[in-house]
């Protein structure tokens, strides 16, 4: 008997969720079949690649990094040079500096920042916080009534401040809300409930479901990811439709592989290559799992993951 | 493992109020009846005109197009014994948001209207029963075979027949209950969908008792694999039941609202 080839169709789709505005604008989403399953029928919009900048700057960073930077030395500088990146689709501002516990750099510096970030470049932008729930609130709601009109995607709200993000993000400005939750599949379409229960539009929400390097713990995503695009598409269940946007970059840099110096580690060979290496299997997989864009940062995942997207769309 | 589906029972010809808007051609309490169930979390919405032997054609196309225009195209139900109504109701059906059903066939007299499904796309409702009511499950099966056959001879999908195994009132047939039980088991088993008027095992009791039986039964019924029922989805406790069976069915993803949503 001849093989007979039967796609999987689902009645439903993945929302399609526009950043950014004008000839510049990107849209994430749309897909109705499972991630990349494009013999499958429409996989909607490719995925896209941010590529993060902290407002810390260059603190830290390996040699590619600074070389790709050289010359820029504020967060406006390394963002107009981040948006020329090969493979870049948006770029990523992270203002780790707001950290209480850390720089504790004052919410009107951090709206400055943003606002240089943002004139600086023409493709859209997204704004990560510093993981501090009050703080990234009171962050949020300025940097989203400064930036006004530009179509910014806030990551995140967290279950511990989606109220105030939510409002301020979602309705007051009109800006597109982050829903995080950490390899959570029940706080996911918690979260997705609570913000369109407080007036936030499902078609303004995007997932960050959390994420793990590889090797730490992804098969947890990997199964969550599964499980929210089975529902999504398999049971039509709006409230998980929402796009996926994973930041891959400060997960994957901050596991020991990509942290060890050379000089322990001998074998392992240099800390740069074994950095991009878990940076591009995170992303790859994240893309393979569900991810309708995953944030990176280094010049060289930014250029494989691209082509990587290019190859399967 | 897809959601429980409830057809809404209550824009029925047997309700006063809504007999006189239908002989009015009054849109306004067939609305209000259509919103308050949508509301509540029907899916379909069961339209019975009642025999309509004069203008039952007429009536059901009315009918469809003004609930169907005024909530988004809903799927419905569309029940008479009025074949040619059923037919000019389907003629006017939008089916971007799902098939219209025809409710109901049996393999007796109405065996037809599953040639009237198959002809327009259509579900149908495949009531187990020939004359009278199934003496056991042998009966039914029996049935249920006989109009799965004729559907799939004629190009229907088998899961387009939903098989409503006839649920009985619990006052004076009290010991057919499990029967039905394992009739819906036993659908189940062989991959088809089933329906089912619900609310036939509360029939004459007390009003404060019914939510409470309907409820008992649907969770049974559901852990047998129903799939839906022709049910009040403004009954709270009944919907309520049912929302917490789809979950822990996996047919729905549990978050804390989910009995919001």
């Amino acid at each position: 008997m001849p093989f007979k080839r039967t796609p999987q169709k689902f009645n439903a789709a993945i929302n399609a969720m526009t950043l950014g505005t004008g000839d510049n604008a990107v849209t994430i989403g749309g897909a109705s079949v499972l991630p990349l399953y494009s013999f499958d029928g429409d996989i909607g919009n490719a995925p896209k690649i941010g590529v993060e900048i902290s407002d810390l700057g260059l603190e830290g960073e390996c040699v590619g990094m600074t070389e790709f930077y050289a010359g820029a030395s504020t967060p406006a500088e390394m963002a107009a040079k981040a948006e020329k990146m090969p493979g870049a689709d948006f770029v990523c501002l992270r203002l780790e500096g707001a950290d209480p516990n850390g720089h504790n750099r004052s919410v009107e510096e951090c709206v400055e920042i943003a606002k240089a970030v943002a004139g600086a470049i023409s493709l859209p932008l997204v704004i990560e916080g510093c993981k501090n729930n009050e703080k990234d609130a009171e962050l949020f709601e300025k940097i989203a009534a400064a930036l006004e009109g530009k179509n910014v995607l806030f990551l995140s709200a967290k279950e511990e401040n989606h109220k105030s993000v939510g409002a301020a993000v979602g309705l007051a400005y009109a800006q597109k809300v982050g829903a995080e939750s950490s390899v959570d599949i029940n706080l996911a379409k918690q979260l997705n409930v609570l913000l369109t229960q407080l007036g936030v539009k499902a078609e303004n929400i995007a997932m960050n479901l959390g994420s793990a390097a590889a090797g730490y713990g992804f098969e947890y995503v990997a199964s969550t990811m599964d499980r929210v695009k089975a529902a999504a598409l398999g049971q039509n269940d709006a409230m998980l439709q929402m796009p996926v946007i994973t930041p891959v970059a400060s997960e994957a840099w901050s596991v020991k592989e990509a942290m060890v110096d050379e000089a322990d580690f001998p074998e392992w060979g240099p800390q740069e290559d074994r950095g991009v290496r878990m940076e591009i299997a995170t992303a790859a997989a994240c893309l393979a799992c569900g991810s309708d864009a995953v944030i990176l940062k280094h010049p060289r995942s930014v250029a494989t993951i691209s082509a990587m997207v290019a190859a399967l769309k | 493992m897809s959601k429980f589906v409830v057809i809404g029972e209550r824009i029925h010809c047997i309700s006063p109020a809504i007999r006189e808007a239908m002989a009015k051609r009054d849109p306004a309490p067939i609305l209000k009846r259509a919103k308050q169930q949508l509301q509540a979390g029907a899916t379909y919405l069961d339209v019975n005109i009642g025999p309509a032997e004069s203008d039952g054609e007429e009536l059901m196309k009315w009918a469809v197009t003004t609930i169907q225009q005024a909530f988004d195209n809903v799927p419905l139900c569309l029940d008479t014994v009025n074949r040619k109504a059923i037919e000019a109701g389907i003629s006017v059906y939008n089916r971007s948001k799902g098939k219209p059903i025809v409710n109901s066939a049996d393999a007796g007299e109405r065996i037809e209207n599953i040639d009237l499904a198959a002809a327009n796309d259509a579900i149908t409702i495949a009531l187990c029963q020939k004359h009278g009511i199934p003496a056991d499950n042998d009966e039914r099966m029996a049935y249920c075979q006989e109009m799965l056959e004729r559907g799939m001879m004629l190009g229907m999908e088998p899961t387009d027949l939903w098989f409503d195994p006839l649920f009985l009132v619990i006052k004076g047939m009290q010991d057919k209950q499990l029967d039905c039980l394992e009739a819906i088991k036993m659908f189940t088993d062989m991959g088809l969908n089933t329906t089912g008027g619900l609310s036939n095992v509360s029939n004459g009791m007390p009003k404060d008792i019914r939510p409470i039986m309907d409820s008992a039964m649907v969770a049974m019924a559901m852990a047998n694999g129903l799939s839906s029922a022709i049910a009040n989805p403004c009954d709270l406790r009944l919907m309520e039941t049912i929302k917490s069976c789809d979950v822990i069915r996996n047919n729905v993803l549990y978050a804390d609202s989910y009995l919001s949503i």
